[in-house]
């Protein structure tokens, strides 16, 4: 069906390498999230795929077959992109549609497909309408009809979601999910958003200048990240960064003038390493108020937290203070009460905390 | 209350419109001389006044510029210079406008090594002026067989307006995305088929600025159509010219003025049929949705 090779796969722009060494396997039916920062070269990796763009050097490999060399249309491949890119003298029918009409389709078969699609879609009513009179969302529906006209091997998603409002991505990032379960064809996504990443892959490929830092399910990528700044990168508010001094196995930690030891599980990888100071990686979850049930646990422990700034979310609190003289934001129960000025014992779970290199940023193994 | 006061503001309006009134004037009264004199007979002209309006209107000088006034020794009016005209201008104008906008479509979505360069050599095209290349051009025609022929004049204008026609389309598509390009790529399209399902539907606005614009400048010129047309293929110009220099006996400034303003009329109707997308054609970048 859609099985997707990169065989080393380097691209580059006059003298700017965008794209350095590329390997990765997509699986048929497989939701692979693109994520990076803007510049990284995802949007190119995936111009690539398409054949809108050509390669260096490496091999596209779709389904069993090298397409590097064919042409766009040859590739079997559908694709919506950022801005939509509906044409703007047709209406949404000839748009759909336009694809099928290119490729000879007989003209009862178009109105077959457009009447599936639409459906599916929920746009039927909108047939008529040029893409002007339509709304962002509807846009984008439009668009990603006009990719599933076509029964593609492989959907390549361009950040869809980034020109809607924040409502609606939510609302559109579920069903395009949905429609994945449904349909089950492979599906490549570019984004920026680490939640859209999360929410939506079977597996996230992260990339920064042109390297593909780490691939992996969206729980390997949260939990268990090869570098600072895959860890920096997934979860909002991000991943806590404290330098700290080792002691005895064990890291200190400075607040309010006092010093914790603080005992960490990667005991192996701190020895290791042989490093005097070390980057702790620990998730704001992870720092809440103390939790009687959980004492007792030998990575549960208590450190002083002065609050020096209060984010209500709904949901949680965020509370922001120093630690180490690093800024650290907690995650607290808006129930708690808590305002700025405040000092209280934290309750340090330490159980999930990861270790880096402070110079190199590499995780410690 | 509606009584108008004479307040500061009001005052200051009132200086501003006395101005543009009178330029408005001072614009129009060469065009409103000519329309009157060119209604009134001879007589009128020599004794009356110039501003004055026609006693006995008259359209004796028209008929005559039209079908029987002299340019040269030849006295058929301007009829025949005026098809003359438009069998140069409307293949000339066609056949420039198809090829800029091709060019133009070329130089904004299909970049090769080299494209920005020819662009800006076409670009020089619209800044050499036209007395650089009458020679020249006079041996091309010459070695082409087409010396005082209508094809060679749409040939001359040909070259020269696809400067500007390019120059027009190539930046209007310039704005069109070029995501619609890569989406009609990948639904199928070549190279032709998206030209002509994606980018000519949205190009009217261009269409028309580049028509009014080819037009006007190929119906106004003199300088070509005087050096390379011969005597049966002159276009309404130089007749016109031709017109007001013969003189058989007195000056006839009626059928001088009827002459000129039949010169003139074509471009003023393109531009009144299609003025308004003139406008708005050039602004189209900025209204853009």
């Amino acid at each position: 069906m859609g099985s997707i090779s990169l065989n080393n796969i380097n691209k580059s722009f006059g003298s700017t390498e965008v794209l350095k060494n590329i390997n990765l396997d997509i699986a048929d039916g497989e939701f692979l999230i693109l994520i990076g920062p803007s510049g990284c070269g995802k949007s190119t990796l995936m111009n690539l795929i398409a054949g809108l763009e050509d390669l260096n050097s490496g091999e596209i490999i779709i389904d069993g077959l090298n397409v590097s060399d064919e042409s766009p249309k040859d590739r079997d491949i559908a694709m919506v992109f950022q801005s939509y890119a509906l044409y703007p003298t047709m209406n949404v029918a000839r748009n759909i549609c336009f694809g099928l009409e290119m490729n000879k389709v007989s003209k009862s078969e178009q109105e077959s497909i457009l009447k599936r699609v639409s459906g599916l879609l929920q746009i039927d009513h909108l047939l008529d309408r040029k893409p002007g009179q339509l709304s962002g969302g509807q846009r984008q529906r439009v668009a990603m009809g006009r990719a599933l006209a076509r029964s593609p091997k492989v959907f390549l998603f361009d950040e869809p979601l980034s020109n809607l409002d924040a409502k609606l991505r939510v609302e559109m990032r579920t069903e395009i999910k949905k429609l994945h379960k449904r349909i089950g064809t492979t599906m490549v996504y570019v984004t920026h958003d680490q939640i859209e990443a999360m929410t939506l892959a079977d597996r996230i490929a992260v990339l920064k200048d042109g390297e593909l830092q780490q691939i992996g399910t969206p729980y390997e990528i949260y939990n268990d990240p090869v570098s600072h700044f895959v860890a920096d990168f997934m979860g909002s508010p991000g991943m806590n960064f404290i330098e700290c001094i080792v002691k005895d196995e064990n890291l200190i930690i400075e607040s309010g003038g006092k010093k914790y030891e603080i005992s960490i599980p990667c005991k192996d990888a701190l020895n290791k390493s042989n490093l005097d100071v070390v980057l702790l990686g620990i998730r704001p979850e992870m720092l809440t108020e103390v939790q009687p049930s959980a004492v007792g646990n030998k990575f549960i422990q208590k450190v002083k937290f002065d609050v020096e700034v209060i984010e209500p979310m709904g949901a949680d609190t965020v509370a922001i203070g120093q630690w180490n003289e690093t800024e650290v934001m907690v995650r607290l129960s808006p129930e708690s009460g808590n305002s700025a000025g405040n000092g209280f014992d934290l309750q340090v779970d330490t159980s999930k905390a990861i270790l880096f290199d402070p110079s190199s940023g590499l995780r410690l193994r | 209350m509606s009584s108008l006061k004479l307040t500061k503001y009001n005052i200051g309006r009132a200086f501003i419109y006395l101005i543009l009134l009178f330029f408005a004037f001072l614009y129009l009264a060469p065009l409103y001389v000519m329309f009157t004199t060119s209604l009134k007979d001879i007589e009128e002209i020599r004794s009356g006044n110039l501003m004055a309006l026609p006693i006995d209107p008259t359209f004796y000088a028209w008929k005559k510029a039209w079908s029987s006034a002299c340019t040269g020794s030849e006295c058929n009016g301007l009829a025949p210079y005026f098809w003359n005209s438009v069998r140069i201008v409307v293949p000339a104008v066609i056949i420039s406008t198809i090829v800029g906008a091709f060019n133009g479509y070329v130089l904004a979505k299909w970049k090769f090594k080299g494209s920005e360069f020819l662009f800006g050599a076409l670009l020089f095209g619209c800044f050499i002026p036209f007395q650089v290349i009458l020679l020249p051009m006079a041996k091309l025609l010459g070695m082409l067989g087409l010396a005082n022929t209508v094809t060679g004049l749409v040939l001359v204008h040909v070259i020269y307006g696809v400067a500007f026609t390019t120059l027009f389309f190539r930046n209007y598509y310039v704005g069109i995305p070029t995501e619609l390009v890569r989406a009609a790529k990948l639904d199928g399209a070549g190279f032709f088929a998206i030209f002509r399902h994606v980018f000519i539907p949205l190009s009217a606005p261009i269409f028309v600025v580049t028509i009014i614009w080819q037009f006007t400048q190929i119906w106004n010129d003199f300088l070509f159509g005087v050096v390379y047309s011969g005597s049966g293929t002159q276009p309404i110009t130089v007749a016109l010219n031709n017109l007001v220099n013969t003189s058989v006996g007195g000056k006839e400034y009626n059928v001088d003025m009827a002459a000129a303003i039949i010169a003139a009329l074509p471009t003023l109707a393109v531009y009144v049929i299609a003025g308004k997308y003139f406008v708005r054609g050039l602004t189209a970048g900025a209204v853009k949705g």
